[in-house]
């Protein structure tokens, strides 16, 4: 039975492009579903017709007349955008949580551990309170304040925990908690100052939504940041296998540890950053997605990380497709449903396990 | 082949430093281990060798090339380390866990191959761990863990394996044979292995040549006979220890002896009748306990003789396999009349060492108590046609009292020593010898 080890583990390595094949079927499933779902629904024969009508080649093959100038505007200006914007989102957050999981060997992390979400609140509590750079930036200040303010607070964090050449993980860790103190103070000062309008906003802010995304610019500002940040994390994959046996021996085992580990980080805090600027404080994506992948297909993040992307992708564009029909006519702040799905499900997961969780 | 030569480092946490001037070189093929006591540097060591710590001063070469200039990954091509301990975070299977090792030999995106899986089947196979390649890291035993992760160094195919205390969480039998296999390795494989050991005997039966740390310095370095001395082990341990060769494995073998826990002295001296090594636990608790011990007359290289060159007790001596002397006889009467009690341990009685049952009949008449202690009955020990047993008939008629073992030994010892002090006091301010015999008042 034993000699059947070394074939099982070639298998199962074999087997991950299957997952792969099989994840973005539903990807795309899912894609579906939310450009349907929605105030006016469209049916899913309208959509595939709209879709390959402005694909090049294909668009000669398929015939749009019958379908209203109005369902056509929802769908590639107002829908997909907004899908789009969700996908990239959950795979970002979720990218950063298994790659910040993997950095502090600490099944806790997530995306905001180190400061990346109050740092965001900050530069966009300065612009909604105060209306900070409003004059320069125009209608994209808040974005690139919380862009902005997301990652500096991160390199902040990185640079006051430096040791010599040497960022322990604890003091990393430690100065993120000081440093997302801090910020929250900042933030509470200005809520005390912030009329009620205001103040409506800046909630709506934090708790996350995908409502300000339905326009096309904010997927062209956002998605060069995932794709990149994606493809560092995968490129690092199996240093961050490695990692698991702790810093001393990755480098024994020839990982460059403070290269690798700055590199991760700050590539961590780009998609972090791109994620919480058009969409505010997406919690429990980063946290969950990695921690339910990791359990379905196990810790190798040769395959966790991409695993990740696409389940975190899906989820966020679920989420956000039933945000936007479980009130009727209003819209509840995607943020809400994902700790309202995800936390039960993950109290499920740790439930479910016998001997305890193991991560 | 390959060469490490490590060219006077310090190293040093902070302020403070840990390593001072350490200098050594060692080739393929040798195995060297390294001891000292908590807090000598063995470990720092390892890590500055590791490329962990970079030294303050100094150099570590491999062959030509100063390791702290090479790449990370050219050093993990040629050097593999087994840490103390290794926790490790997510739920990898041993195998996934040994398949790490091939990280130095596999391109950035490379998948492991048919070709990695031997080698890693192989060095598990070696480690005796292909048996749980299939389970989680995590749900291993301490044990199993560590032979996974010399297996995972294995799997590196390194030059140089540094291993720092590696044996501490197995069992024997696991202890012995994962030293049995670093040291096959070194031998066929021409290997160069340093460890960091914290059992001398270990460390001295399978490492060709010791270095012996304390403070950061080296104390002593080189062939375990020359360096794992009783003078050095005294020096750096700050204990007394017996280094004997071992007879089954011919070894070093060292025993550390407890430190004597400073009763204060009692100014009364038991002299011992033993051989054969049956007195020397006897001799070390005495001494302990604050008695003056004396022994009589003990064969040269019997175990009991070495015991008391050890704890530098008084003894009266005769050359190994002769009978005794006149003149020893007579030299151990005189040692016997300066004692306060005569001790017969449990030993064996033959034609050659009958003349101390005789000095304890002597020993008796002057009005010394004799004590016999009787862990084995004499008839199992008497190879004298019965003279002994006969010797021992006649001490005890005339009031020598027998114990069975140690506790009673010493608890009867005990309850006579104040009494014996009151007489000692009293013979020596009336200068009256012998007016009152403390057993016979019993």
């Amino acid at each position: 039975m034993k000699a059947d080890t070394e074939k099982k583990h070639l298998k199962r390595i074999s087997h991950w492009k299957l997952y792969l094949v099989i994840l973005l079927f539903g990807f795309i499933a899912v894609l579906f579903l939310s450009l349907n779902l929605g105030y006016a629904p469209i049916p899913y024969n309208d959509i595939l017709r709209i879709l390959t009508k402005q694909v090049p080649l294909l668009n000669s093959f398929v015939e749009t007349t019958d379908i209203t100038r109005t369902a056509e505007v929802i769908i590639l200006q107002i829908r997909l955008p907004r899908v789009l914007c969700g996908a990239l989102v959950g795979a970002a957050l979720a990218t950063a949580g298994v790659t910040y999981q993997g950095i502090f060997r600490n099944p806790m992390a997530d995306p905001y551990v180190i400061g990346a979400s109050t740092g965001a609140t900050v530069g966009s509590a300065l612009v909604l309170v105060l209306g900070v750079g409003v004059s320069i930036l125009g209608v994209h200040t808040l974005q690139i304040f919380a862009f902005v303010g997301s990652l500096t607070t991160v390199l902040l964090v990185y640079g006051i925990s430096r040791v010599g050449s040497r960022v322990p993980v604890t003091t990393l860790l430690l100065v993120g908690i000081a440093m997302s103190l801090f910020q929250t103070a900042i933030v509470t000062y200005l809520k005390t100052v912030a009329s009620d309008k205001i103040l409506h906003g800046l909630t709506f802010w934090i708790i996350g939504s995908l409502a300000p995304t339905e326009s096309w610019d904010r997927v062209w500002a956002v998605l060069p940041f995932v794709i990149v940040g994606i493809c560092i994390s995968y490129f690092y994959s199996r240093n961050l296998n490695i990692l698991a046996l702790g810093e001393d021996q990755a480098q024994h085992l020839g990982v460059e540890i403070e290269k690798v580990k700055l590199i991760l980080i700050v590539s961590g805090a780009f998609l972090t950053a791109a994620a919480v600027s058009i969409s505010g404080l997406i919690g429990f994506v980063g946290l969950i997605i990695p921690h339910l992948t990791r359990v379905l297909i196990g810790p190798d993040h040769r395959i966790l990380l991409p695993v990740s992307a696409i389940v975190g992708a899906s989820f966020l564009m679920f989420c956000d497709a039933l945000s936007r029909v479980v009130m009727g006519s209003g819209e509840a702040p995607v943020g809400i449903i994902t700790a309202l799905s995800g936390a039960p499900f993950f109290i499920y997961l740790l439930r479910r396990k016998k001997k305890g969780y193991n991560v | 082949m390959v060469n490490l030569n490590i060219n006077g480092i310090d190293c040093s946490y902070g302020s403070t430093k840990i390593l001072d001037d350490v200098q050594f070189a060692v080739k393929s093929g040798e195995f060297w281990g390294i001891l000292g006591p908590n807090g000598s540097g063995k470990s720092t060591l390892i890590k500055s060798i590791s490329r962990v710590l970079k030294p303050t001063k100094g150099t570590i070469f491999i062959d030509e090339a100063d390791i702290y200039k090479l790449k990370t990954l050219d050093v993990a091509r040629r050097l593999a380390v087994v840490p103390q301990d290794s926790p490790i975070t997510f739920d990898f299977t041993a195998l996934e866990i040994v398949l790490m090792g091939r990280n130095p030999h596999m391109s950035q995106f490379g998948m492991e191959k048919k070709e990695d899986l031997d080698i890693a089947k192989n060095a598990m196979d070696l480690t005796d761990t292909w048996q749980f390649a299939d389970r989680s890291i995590t749900e291993l035993s301490g044990g199993e863990r560590q032979r996974v992760i010399i297996a995972r160094a294995l799997t590196q195919e390194p030059q140089i394996l540094l291993l720092d205390e590696p044996t501490n969480h197995l069992d024997i039998c696991n202890q012995l044979e994962i030293m049995d296999l670093l040291t096959l390795l070194c031998k066929t494989k021409k290997l160069l292995i340093v460890g960091v050991f914290h059992d001398f005997n270990l460390a001295a039966r399978y490492c060709d040549s010791l270095i012996l740390l304390m403070n950061g310095k080296i104390v002593a370095v080189g062939e375990s006979s020359r360096t794992l001395t009783k003078e050095n082990v005294k020096k750096v341990f700050r204990v007394d220890a017996i280094v004997k060769t071992h007879p089954v494995t011919g070894a070093l073998h060292v025993t550390p002896l407890s430190k004597p826990q400073n009763q204060p002295p009692k100014n009364l001296t038991v002299h011992m009748v033993s051989g054969g090594g049956t007195g020397s636990t006897l001799m070390k608790i005495l001494t302990d306990e604050g008695y003056t011990v004396t022994a009589g007359v003990l064969h040269l290289l019997d175990t009991d003789y070495e015991t008391a060159q050890l704890l530098k007790i008084q003894a009266v001596t005769e050359a190994s396999f002769s009978p005794i002397t006149d003149e020893s006889h007579q030299a151990n009467l005189e040692l016997i009349r300066k004692s306060d009690f005569l001790v017969i341990a449990s030993t064996q009685f033959g034609e050659g060492n009958l003349r101390n049952l005789e000095a304890a009949e002597k020993a008796q008449e002057t009005g010394i108590p004799i004590i016999n202690l009787e862990e084995t009955p004499i008839a199992e020990r008497d190879f004298s046609m019965g003279k002994a047993s006969t010797y021992l008939t006649k001490l005890k008629n005339h009031g020598a009292i027998t114990v069975k073992n140690t506790n009673e030994l010493l608890q009867l010892l005990n309850s006579l020593e104040e009494t014996l002090q009151q007489q000692k006091k009293q013979s020596a301010d009336k200068t009256t010898p012998n007016a009152f015999h403390p057993l016979k008042s019993r």
